[in-house]
C-alpha cells in the first residue's frame, strides 16, 4: 500500500512580508503545511559597515552603529566606543558612566518592548501591539529631549556623552519608572494572558541547552533554554558590577520562554535605572580625549550584553586615525542560525512564531 | 589565577602545534598555521577546568601578505577569554572549517567566505550570504577595488532561472 505524499511546495517569504521584521526573505520547503527545509536569504539590507569603516576615522564611524541595531542604538554606541577607549586606555568620568547605563538600560526596555510588541502582532493582536509602542514612545520621546532624535539617537562620544540630560528629563524618567509596574501588568493581561496567542507560543520550537551552545547563541535566546550567562554579569564592563541585579534564566526552551524572558529583563532594567538615579555623581561629562583619535597600534575585542544578545567589536588599528579592520560580531545573525534547524517539523505558522522571538532587526543581520 | 592556569594550558597546546603566544589587552592570543586549527579548536575546547567551549566569533583578516582567521573562544560556565589566529595564505586561502566543533561557525564561516573568499574545506554550505551569488571579488580584501559609479549604475541583467 502506498502512501499519499502531497507534492512539495516551495513558498517564499519576504523579503516585504509583514512577519520579516524588515526585509529578512526565506524560501521554505513545505510539505502539505509542515516544514520540512529552510534556507534563509540574507543581504537585502547589506550596507557594508565594516568596509565603510576603513575608510572613516574612528569619531566619525559612531553614527555608522546607531544603524546596526537601530531599535537599541545606545546600546551599538556604547559597545563601539568602549572598545576604542579600551585600545586607547582612556577613563571616562564617572557621570558619563552612570548616564550611559541609564541609557543602555532604557534602549534595553524599549527594545524589549518592540520585540514583546511584534510577536503579540505576529501572533495577530493588534491592541497588545499598540499598548508596547505606546510606552515606547515614552522612552523615545526622553531621548529626544536628550539628544535631538528618536531612533538613532548618537548619544555616546569617544571619552564620554555628546549631551548632558535637560532638567525635564528626570521628572520623565521618574514617571516612566513609576508607571512600569501598571505597564507589565497590561502586557500581562492582554498578551500573555490570552489563551490563543499562549497557543501558539508554548511549547513551540524547542532550543535545547546543548543545542544553544553548539550554535553560539547569546542574549534572551540563550537564557530562556536555561543557560545562567550574561556578560554584565561575566565579564562586568562599564560600572556594571556596582548594581544590585538579577539574570533571568527561563528553563522552557520554547517560544513562550523567549518571549516572557523579555518582561522578567524590563523588571531587572528598571531596578538597575532605579539604582543608577539614586546614586548619580556630579561632575563633566566627558574626559580629555585627544581632538585626533589616533589609538596604539594593537588589537581589541570588546563585548557587551545588547538586548538582543551579545554585540562585539573586534578593532586592528594600525596606529593612523582610520581602522585597519574593524569587525562587528552581530547577535542577531548569529542567533539566527537556529532559525532553519529549530523550524524543521513545525506547521508554517509556527515558523513565523519562531521567527518573532527571536526578536532579529535586520539592520544588525545584514550590517 | 584563572589566567594563570589558561595560560599554562594555552603554553601546552602552542608547543604541541608550532604555535605563538602573545597577551593583547589582557587576553591570551595563541597564533598558528592553518593546518593545525581544528587541533587547536578542539584542544582549547577542551581544557581541564577553564575550557574555551564557545565560539564566540569567527573572522577573517587581511594583513597584507596573508590573511588571518580570528576565532573568539569564550566560555558560558567562567571568565576566560582566548584569541586563536589561524595564518592562512593569501594566494591558496583554504583552511579546515570549524563546523564539525561548533554549528555555531555555519553562517560566519560563509561570511569570511564572502568577504575574504577563504575557503573552508569540510563546510555544508559554502555560499556567499550577504552578496549575490555571481557577485565578483572578495569586498573585505584591501586589493579589491571598488567599482565606478558608471558601472554600478548599470542594472544587472537576470540570469535565466533565478
Amino acid at each position: 500500500m502506498s502512501i499519499d505524499k502531497t507534492q512539495e511546495l516551495v513558498l517564499n517569504m519576504g523579503p516585504q512580508h509583514p512577519s520579516m521584521h524588515g526585509l529578512f526573505r526565506m524560501v521554505v520547503h513545505l510539505e502539505g503545511e509542515t516544514v520540512t527545509h529552510i534556507d534563509p536569504k540574507l543581504g537585502y539590507l547589506h550596507r557594508g559597515m565594516e568596509k565603510l569603516a576603513e575608510s572613516r576615522t574612528y569619531s566619525q564611524f559612531i553614527p555608522y552603529t546607531d544603524r546596526l541595531d537601530y531599535l537599541a542604538s545606545p546600546h551599538n554606541n556604547w559597545a563601539y566606543v568602549q572598545a576604542v577607549e579600551k585600545l586607547m586606555g582612556v577613563e571616562i568620568p564617572e557621570r558619563a558612566e552612570y548616564l550611559r547605563i541609564i541609557f543602555g538600560e532604557l534602549a534595553r526596555i524599549a527594545s524589549h518592548q518592540v520585540c514583546i510588541a511584534s510577536t503579540a502582532l505576529d501572533m495577530a493582536g493588534w491592541s497588545a501591539w499598540s499598548y508596547a509602542f505606546r510606552d515606547r514612545e515614552r522612552i523615545c520621546d526622553m531621548y529626544e529631549m536628550t539628544a535631538g532624535s528618536r531612533l538613532t539617537v548618537n548619544i555616546m562620544r569617544i571619552g564620554g556623552m555628546s549631551a548632558e540630560p535637560p532638567e525635564e528629563f528626570w521628572p520623565a524618567l521618574q514617571s516612566f519608572l513609576d508607571d512600569t509596574p501598571e505597564m507589565l501588568e497590561e502586557y500581562y493581561g492582554i498578551f500573555f494572558g490570552n489563551e490563543i496567542a499562549m497557543g501558539r507560543l508554548k511549547n513551540v520550537g524547542i532550543l535545547t541547552k546543548e543545542m544553544a551552545e553548539n550554535l553560539s547563541i547569546t542574549g534572551p535566546v540563550l537564557r530562556a533554554s536555561g543557560v545562567d550567562f550574561d556578560v554584565r554579569k561575566a565579564e562586568p564592563y562599564s560600572i556594571y558590577d556596582r548594581f544590585d541585579f538579577k539574570v533571568p534564566v527561563r528553563t522552557g526552551c520554547d517560544s513562550y520562554d523567549r518571549t516572557i524572558i523579555r518582561m522578567d529583563e524590563i523588571v531587572e532594567s528598571i531596578k538597575i535605572i532605579k539604582q543608577a538615579v539614586r546614586d548619580i555623581p556630579g561632575g563633566p561629562i566627558m574626559a580629555k580625549v585627544p581632538k585626533v583619535i589616533k589609538p596604539p597600534v594593537g588589537e581589541v575585542y570588546h563585548r557587551v550584553e545588547n538586548p538582543k544578545g551579545e554585540l562585539g567589536f573586534y578593532i586592528v588599528s594600525d596606529g593612523t586615525t582610520k581602522p585597519s579592520r574593524l569587525r562587528i560580531r552581530p547577535a542577531t545573525f548569529i542567533n539566527l542560525q537556529m532559525l532553519p534547524i529549530v523550524a524543521k517539523g513545525w506547521k508554517i505558522q509556527d515558523v513565523v512564531a519562531i521567527f518573532a522571538t527571536l526578536d532579529a532587526v535586520l539592520g544588525e543581520v545584514d550590517k | 589565577m584563572e589566567n594563570k592556569k589558561l595560560s599554562r594550558y594555552v603554553d601546552e597546546l602552542a608547543a604541541r602545534v608550532n604555535g605563538v603566544v602573545e597577551e593583547s589587552l589582557g587576553v591570551l592570543v595563541l597564533k598558528v598555521q592553518a593546518p593545525y586549527i581544528i587541533e587547536v579548536l578542539r584542544g582549547a575546547k577542551e581544557f581541564p577546568f577553564v575550557p574555551c567551549d564557545f565560539l564566540h566569533d569567527l573572522c577573517g583578516v587581511d594583513c597584507g601578505d596573508h590573511f588571518e582567521v580570528v576565532y573568539q573562544l569564550s566560555s558560558l560556565h567562567g571568565p576566560q577569554l582566548l584569541r586563536v589566529k589561524a595564518i592562512v595564505d593569501r594566494e591558496n586561502p583554504v583552511i579546515d572549517s570549524a563546523t564539525p566543533v561548533w554549528g555555531g561557525a555555519n553562517y560566519l564561516e560563509r561570511e569570511a567566505y564572502d568577504m575574504f573568499g577563504i575557503k573552508f574545506k569540510g563546510h555544508p554550505n559554502l555560499k556567499r550570504i550577504y552578496m549575490w551569488d555571481d557577485f565578483e571579488g572578495y569586498p573585505l580584501r584591501k586589493d579589491y577595488v571598488t567599482e565606478p559609479i558608471e558601472v554600478r549604475n548599470i542594472v544587472r541583467t537576470r540570469i535565466e532561472g533565478e
